[in-house]
């Protein structure tokens, strides 16, 4: 559906202050969670004064900082703030680049958290990308969801950031998808095609 | 007078000078800060961050020229001082330069031959004298005690209690100080302070708390009362970070569940 080269142009020309939902086709999940993040924090973030901070609610920080050394991020161009790893009791080595957070429930807290990090870089160009809507959506009611989404999003738009919010097609309710419509400014599905592969 | 200007805002003669915190939320809250020379109660229970608070108000009014002073009752100057540097933006010449003093009461105490557990009259005036010799002595703009509890502790009759908050309240505002006053509470409801008479003295209280949340312990600041200003009443979260505190609106969505 969307290809590798064409989901990183076209995230690179959005406007200051856009956000976005990149939801992701549950066919081969992997490749296509690769994709997203090809096209975020390695292409997105290639532009030189770029600093991602990536939101993991999914999987443990630890896991996606190992991908993207892989991508060749270096450590001082992504900072995590990571609401998974102390629920999953993955705690015994932390990330210097990560900030943990004890609860996904804790929604002020994260989004405290991303405001601690967007003034400690404030200098830079930044990136939010909360990973993933789903995964908030287990641990938190909709309508908590919907006020934390409309004041995070807001306020990253006032501020001109780029905001990325991951989600999974398939599992996406009609109440995530009424959340989504009303905060980001488009949906991309993004699916890689088997003769990609 | 032009039909525009009666419901405008104030005459700019009625609006008091803010004391900036320094914490920008807390700020916005106030409408720029605690008008100057109020003394305001910040009250919470044990681990609200009442003393974190206190001590970012002093070392943000201690950047921008304004003196400040510190009166430890409850915990030594050396954890104080451990505190502050987990502070980025504390610069440790704000001591040495006087623009910052941190006093321990208990060696007050102890000068002034206050050994007895129960303060006496004589015995209470002697601390109030010499808290206004301090007060003239480091010039302070911004006072913190910490806590009013302990200090009231040692003075049983409430009558008494109540004539020391009056006078040591009137002594700040007589000073020109703008004071922050650490109240320790249990988890009672509309009660500020262990006596109950500090509330109705000050005039300020800003509440510090926990609240639930799926088990969850969410630590949220709300101003209860703050003369001079319109405030917000609504209850924020507080997160503490190296760059001092943060605060983001309470979700509402949560405020049907435990709190």
């Amino acid at each position: 559906m969307v290809r590798e080269t064409d989901l990183g142009e076209r995230l690179r020309s959005l406007s200051a202050g856009a956000a976005i939902a990149l939801r992701l086709d549950p066919q081969n999940y992997a490749d296509n969670y690769l994709l997203a993040l090809n096209a975020t924090i390695r292409d997105v973030g290639a532009d030189p004064n770029a600093h991602t901070i990536y939101v993991s609610v999914t999987n443990p920080a630890s896991l996606v900082w190992t991908i993207a050394q892989a991508l060749d991020i270096s450590p001082d161009r992504i900072s995590f703030v990571d609401a998974i790893s102390h629920i999953m009791m993955e705690f015994r080595n932390p990330l210097p680049n990560a900030t943990y957070l004890e609860s996904p429930r804790m929604l002020e807290n994260l989004m405290l958290r991303v405001e601690y990090l967007l003034r400690k870089h404030s200098e830079r160009r930044n990136i939010v990308i909360l990973d993933s809507v789903n995964s908030l959506a287990i641990h938190n009611p909709p309508a908590l969801l919907s006020e934390f989404f409309h004041i995070l999003i807001n306020n990253l738009k006032a501020r001109r950031v780029l905001t990325v919010l991951l989600a999974t097609a398939d599992e996406t309710t009609t109440t995530i998808d009424q959340i989504l419509s009303l905060v980001v400014d488009e949906t991309i599905d993004v699916r890689v095609e088997p003769e990609e592969l | 007078m032009p039909e525009s200007s009666a419901v405008s805002s104030p005459p700019a003669s009625t609006i008091r000078a803010r004391c900036r915190t320094g914490i920008e939320g807390l700020d916005n809250i106030l409408e720029g800060g605690i008008p100057k020379g109020n003394t305001v109660l910040v009250a919470g229970s044990v681990g609200t961050g009442k003393t974190t608070l206190t001590l970012e108000f002093l070392i943000r009014g201690a950047e921008v020229g304004e003196r400040s002073l510190f009166l430890s009752v409850t915990e030594a100057s050396e954890k104080l001082l451990e505190n502050m540097r987990s502070f980025e933006f504390f610069q440790p010449g704000l001591l040495a330069s006087g623009q910052l003093t941190l006093i321990d009461v208990p060696v007050v105490y102890a000068k002034l031959g206050l050994t007895h557990e129960e303060l006496g009259i004589d015995e209470i005036d002697a601390l109030l004298q010499t808290i206004s010799r301090l007060l003239v002595e480091t010039r302070a703009q911004r006072v913190v005690i910490d806590s009013i509890t302990s200090l009231g502790y040692r003075i049983k009759r409430e009558e008494r209690i109540r004539d020391f908050m009056l006078r040591l309240s009137q002594m700040l505002s007589q000073h020109g100080c703008t004071t922050l006053l650490v109240s320790e509470i249990g988890p009672l409801p509309g009660r500020y302070s262990l006596h109950g008479v500090e509330e109705v003295v000050v005039d300020g209280v800003v509440l510090l708390g926990n609240v639930r949340r799926q088990g969850d312990i969410l630590r949220v600041l709300q101003v209860i009362k703050m003369r001079g200003t319109s405030h917000s009443r609504a209850q924020y979260v507080v997160e503490m970070t190296p760059i001092g505190l943060l605060l983001a609106p309470h979700l509402k969505g949560a405020r049907a569940e435990d709190d």
